[in-house]
């Protein structure tokens, strides 16, 4: 907002200078006076806004001689943009009086049944009666009745008696999610909030109305009844559901998970959350954990001590002399996978170990940056906002990574950024609304495999129609290999114009692209990833490609090096080990000795579940370090159970190579033990000691030994992490050209 | 004073609603006057009329037409808001059956003068015989040039008028729902100044809007034929011209009677065959949103806009409802209070919750369960939706309570404390309501 012009206002006789048009509600917060209010929100719109009546203030103008105007009725702060010589008086008769009208409306046909609903204890509704409401009411009628819990849809259900009609829900589903799912029907005080034809609540963030709503109307299925908000513990934590690292809140009572909550971080998931996480994090408590240690046994696994399952390992580890082979990792913090492949590489001497599921195994040592820019972003997720047109191919976003597609939906939103999707033809079902075709401006679908076919189409069209710059010409020539958009449209299947279309809305400048599985799980994804490196690079966007990895940790598995070529930080090992498909071709052969399962259900995980299977069946020894007693875990010759991200500290790294903490909230099991501690105690068992008393003992030493997290210590991760920045951040990709190479951003 | 016939002058006239007839009345002539002028002289011309909003709230017409931007970077609108839904109003539903080219070509002359290339008649659904009627006449101007490509052979000016009706809500009257209703939306207010720009700055589809009312369109054309000047010789200093009145209720002759502004409001009452059934007791002048008028009051009450404001109430949109001395008061209000309980389209919480308490409470007062805290309760209420709610919707609804209870306080007095009414065998019960509690949601 700093280019904005300041206008000069008074509130409460406070001048202050405020960005022109800003709500008067907040600029009233930036000198503490608190205009209570329901339905304003600043990421909803304000045009739906201004309903709940309750941010009144009166308003005037100063005139030209100095005298102020008072406006006859008062207005709402929250949709009353700041202008020059606006006067503010929020504490006076008229207002206390219309707050106090106002709390007595929405009270007369509230069910007032505080004790027994979910948001007593941290309710809007509660706290601003409590401050401003009438004492008593004066409403002698029937109150309104409907039945208590309608069920919107799997996760949210509705207290129609509880809602204050102030659409944060309807307008969340509308402006924010882009599903439109929510809205009003009927009118005056039968009003109600509801689907469509009452069909089900069908969205991936309807969790997020349960936080937004200011009543208890809104209620979580998981959470109703449950408990109350002063019971309950908080912690700070990451989610670990995909790896677009949203910051979250762990609400916890007695060893169990209750609640899921979204933190607020502008540069990851805003105040959002997908219901994915805020629903699926329940697995912590899961009755499938692992709790204790087992060992095979005659008779199939039995509970063992750790000192015994531990000792079985170190000396199967011995006795396989550097064969071992380690597989998995992608869902383990960076502490464990550290230690993991320092025990692996040090201990055991052993190079196998991969943190890949497939399908594609290239080798990574030749050009490790190369390697890195297509299996990464290389953009920010904030970026995306700042991007002029944005490429989604070959992905359904908001199935793939929900929060990038927020982003998205935002950019589009509210900087006017072109957005085109193309996927794949006969590509998953993408049935319901809330896609990025909706607001797409071109979606088309190419036939399977012709990627390359399409970009190099676009490209040849930009040409043609001379949408780029006279300095791109050559590079175009060179980049169009003789393809037209005709030639192209015939081996994609799609009409000429469409590619034509796709040109003139990517073209000039100030390009990004996301591509997501539908693309790079395919055989062919470096050549098409390639020719997308050219049209970035043609439209002066270089580096702005996002492949973001699944995993929640499989950016950091990449960067510390779970990959049989590379170390830490991308560094070249002397000597390679094995991929996880030659690691289990050789273990279906019976010729690896031990082998590693890191935090993976390697059977339901990797591409090819036979050749997983013969694995399991032919190697000797299998070591199941994890967190579920799951399918691979019945196999395996030994159980280690690990702890999740919720019970223990760590940091994960995010899609956009954030680097993000988390900390302990509450223990499962004494028995369970984190990778670390495991991976140590093997390391000492094995000879090689590493002293490591803390999570922070490992990130300190990660900092220290591991180039590119050099700025990733504990201190500076604070609340919402550092973002590691690849050399290629300094070059011309739009929006993140401001940073200086080499740099991380908090 | 008699009538002062301008717009009503042929509406019996047969066949004043097609195009020949109401050509040989001299119609369409304000639309050739206004094409052969420059664009600001029309405005101007409007100016000197100094024709106010027909609609209820007066403001000067040709402020909205000036303040519509002189460039044509963005597509300009005009809309006639035919949305009439004030009880007691029904003015324009007679201009549009029976004078539908006047508001055609006054649209026509507005699309003129604002550059407008699109221009809506928002029709309120009830009015079925009326949009038939415009939509006739719309053809017919399409096939005589008045509408559509060059119109009247001048190559900057072309424009279509569409044909758009209401779905049935009192609310889109109000300028601002009307317009999201246009726009396919829910039909709710929206932002207003200085919340958001003004509609002839920002309005529909975010583009330049002028709104008037069908009666303001039907006086422009005579504007244009006679002179601005003219025309403000008719009516008084503040306000020019003529006014329908539509006079209902307890008169021997209900209907539209056209005066000219400033004529006594005792010599409407005259007009329409004086009162019938009994003495006079109140008049509401001004459509029921307008306070109540006692008739000890009405001497001195003239038609325009300033005398209605000095003597508490408001000239509005002109449905002028007279009621004799056997006229319960509190029920009357009971049926003003379930209109705007039914009306208030629940957007903001004071009009969505008080409209239906003040119903609560009269429904209880006239069902003989009246305490005394009552009558200080329904002024409360009216004082948190009055001027605290999104649109004017929340003040109608409070101003024809809260003038009731000043003036008959003890109409109320008499329900509350006898449990009936004070007019005796003469109070009509009210018809029953369906059961408030029978809400059921839609997939229980």
């Amino acid at each position: 907002m700093s280019q904005a012009s300041m206008v000069n206002i008074r509130i409460n006789g406070t001048p202050l200078q405020v960005p022109m048009g800003e709500k008067v509600i907040e600029s009233a917060r930036r000198i503490g006076v608190d205009i209570p209010f329901f339905c304003y929100h600043p990421r909803l719109s304000a045009e739906a806004g201004a309903n709940c009546r309750m941010c009144l203030v009166e308003a005037g103008f100063v005139g030209a001689d100095g005298s102020v105007r008072m406006m006859p009725k008062p207005q709402t702060s929250c949709s009353l943009p700041a202008s020059e010589g606006l006067v503010i008086e929020t504490e006076t008769p008229l207002v206390v009086e219309a707050r106090r009208g106002v709390l007595e409306l929405l009270l007369i046909n509230h069910p007032l049944d505080c004790p027994i609903c979910d948001r007593g204890g941290e309710c809007p509704l509660q706290n601003n009666t409590l401050h401003y409401g009438p004492r008593t009411s004066r409403f002698v009628e029937e109150k309104r009745h409907f039945p208590k819990a309608h069920p919107l849809s799997e996760h949210v259900v509705f207290d129609r008696e509880r809602c204050i009609h102030c659409a944060r829900c309807t307008r969340f589903t509308s402006d924010i999610s882009g599903d439109s799912q929510l809205g009003f029907l009927k009118r005056g005080a039968d009003m109600e909030v509801n689907t469509f034809g009452a069909s089900a609540y069908e969205s991936r963030f309807s969790g997020n109305v349960i936080e937004l709503c200011p009543v208890g109307a809104l209620l979580s299925r998981d959470y109703r009844f449950r408990g109350r908000p002063w019971d309950l513990l908080t912690q700070e934590s990451i989610c670990t559901r995909c790896s677009n690292g949203c910051n979250i809140k762990i609400d916890h009572r007695a060893g169990r998970l209750v609640r899921v909550s979204a933190r607020l971080n502008e540069a990851v998931n805003e105040e959002w959350t997908c219901d994915r996480g805020k629903f699926g994090m329940g697995y912590v408590n899961a009755g499938n954990r692992a709790l204790r240690p087992l060992l095979r046994g005659e008779e199939g696994l039995r509970e063992a001590r750790w000192e015994e399952a531990m000792e079985e390992v170190a000396r199967r580890l011995r006795e396989a002399d550097g064969a071992a082979a380690g597989v998995g990792g992608a869902s383990l913090p960076n502490e464990d996978l550290y230690v993991w492949q320092r025990l692996w590489r040090e201990a055991v001497g052993s190079r196998h170990l991969d943190h890949r599921m497939g399908p594609r195994f290239e080798p990574v040592a030749e050009d490790p940056i190369a390697w890195l820019a297509h299996h990464s972003m290389g953009m920010s997720i904030a970026d995306l906002e700042r991007a002029r047109a944005i490429l989604v191919i070959g992905s359904d976003l908001v199935d793939e990574q929900p929060i990038v597609f927020l982003r998205v939906r935002k950019a589009w939103r509210t900087c006017g950024t072109r957005v085109v999707e193309l996927r794949p033809a006969a590509s998953g079902s993408d049935a319901g609304s809330g896609h990025v075709r909706d607001f797409a401006a071109l979606s088309a679908r190419y036939r399977p495999g012709s990627e390359a076919a399409l970009v190099r189409g676009i490209l040849a069209a930009m040409g043609e129609e001379a949408l780029l710059g006279s300095s791109a010409s050559d590079a175009l020539r060179t980049a169009m290999q003789g393809w037209t958009p005709e030639r192209a449209a015939e081996e994609c299947d799609l009409a000429g114009e469409t590619i034509r279309a796709a040109a003139r809305l990517l073209a000039p400048d100030g390009l990004a692209v996301i591509a997501g599985r539908e693309l790079t799980h395919q055989a062919h994804a470096p050549q098409a990833l390639a020719v997308l490196d050219d049209l970035l690079a043609i439209t002066a966007s270089a580096g702005n490609l996002a492949v973001p990895v699944g995993e929640v940790n499989a950016q950091g598995a990449m960067d510390l090096g779970i990959l049989p070529d590379i170390g830490p930080a991308y560094t070249k090992l002397d000597r390679s080990g094995n991929s996880a498909q030659r690691i289990l071709e050789a273990a279906g052969r019976g010729e690896v000795p031990v082998l590693w399962l890191m935090g993976v259900d390697l059977l339901n995980a990797f591409h090819d579940r036979a050749l997983a299977d013969r694995a399991l069946r032919r190697c000797p020894f299998v070591v199941y370090a994890g967190h579920f007693l799951d399918e691979t875990a019945a196999r395996a010759h030994v159980v280690l159970p690990l702890q999740t991200s919720v019970e223990r500290d760590g940091s994960f790294t995010s899609c956009e190579r954030r680097v993000q903490r988390f900390q302990r909230a509450f223990q499962v099991s004494p028995e369970v033990r984190p990778g670390w501690l495991v991976c140590g105690d093997l390391a000492a068992r094995l000879g090689v000691p590493m002293r490591y008393a803390t999570a922070r003992d490992i990130q300190t030493e990660i900092a220290r030994t591991v180039p590119i997290y050099a700025e990733c210590t504990p201190a500076a991760l604070g609340d919402h992490g550092v973002r590691w920045a690849l050399p290629s951040d300094s070059g011309p990709a739009a929006g993140a050209s401001e940073r200086p190479a080499g740099r991380a951003e908090a | 004073m008699a009538e002062r016939l301008l717009l009503l002058e042929h509406r019996n006239v047969d066949g004043i609603d097609q195009i020949d007839t109401y050509e040989m009345r001299g119609g369409y002539e304000g639309l050739r006057r206004a094409v052969g002028m420059d664009r600001q002289a029309v405005i101007d011309e409007v100016k000197a009329s100094g024709l106010r909003g027909r609609g209820g709230a007066g403001f000067p017409a040709w402020i909205k037409w000036n303040s519509i931007p002189k460039d044509r970077s963005r597509p300009h609108y005009v809309i006639c808001n035919a949305d009439e839904g004030e009880p007691g109003t029904f003015k324009d539903r007679e201009l549009m059956v029976r004078l539908p080219h006047m508001v055609v070509e006054g649209i026509a002359i507005a699309a003129y003068a604002t550059q407008a290339e699109r221009a809506y008649i928002y029709i309120r659904g009830e009015f079925v015989e009326a949009a038939l009627s415009i939509r006739r006449a719309v053809d017919e101007a399409y096939e005589r040039g008045y509408i559509g490509r060059a119109v009247l052979g001048r190559a900057d000016f072309c424009f279509d008028l569409f044909v758009h009706m209401g779905a049935g809500s009192y609310e889109c009257g109000e300028e601002s729902a009307l317009m999201s209703s246009l726009m396919g939306e829910r039909g709710q207010p929206r932002l207003k100044f200085p919340h958001a720009p003004l509609p002839v700055i920002e309005g529909l589809w975010g583009a330049p809007t002028l709104i008037n009312n069908v009666e303001t369109y039907a006086c422009v054309p005579h504007i244009l034929r006679n002179g601005g000047a003219w025309y403000a010789t008719m009516g008084t200093k503040g306000s020019t011209g003529t006014k329908i009145m539509s006079v209902s209720g307890h008169v021997a002759r209900p209907g539209n009677y056209e005066v000219e502004m400033g004529t006594p409001l005792l010599d409407l009452l005259d007009l329409a065959g004086g009162v019938t059934g009994g003495a006079l007791k109140a008049v509401i002048p001004g459509g029921s949103s307008v306070p109540i008028l006692p008739a000890d009051r009405c001497a001195g009450v003239n038609l325009d806009f300033e005398s209605c404001q000095a003597a508490g109430t408001m000239l509005g949109s002109g449905g002028c409802m007279v009621f004799h001395d056997r006229t319960d008061i509190v029920a009357l209000m009971r049926r003003t209070a379930q209109f705007y309980a039914h009306e208030s389209c629940g957007k903001c919480a004071p009009c969505r919750e008080g409209t239906r308490w003040i119903l609560q409470v009269l429904d209880r007062i006239t069902a003989g369960g009246g305490r005394n805290s009552d009558i200080d309760l329904l002024s409360s209420i009216c004082d948190q939706i009055d001027g605290r709610s999104y649109c004017a919707l929340g003040d109608a609804a409070a101003w024809p309570i809260r003038a009731s209870i000043k003036h008959y306080r003890h109409e109320y007095e008499h329900w509350i404390a006898h449990g009936r009414s004070p007019v005796g065998d003469a109070f009509v019960p009210p018809v029953p309501r369906r059961n408030p509690r029978a809400h059921t949601l839609s997939r229980a």
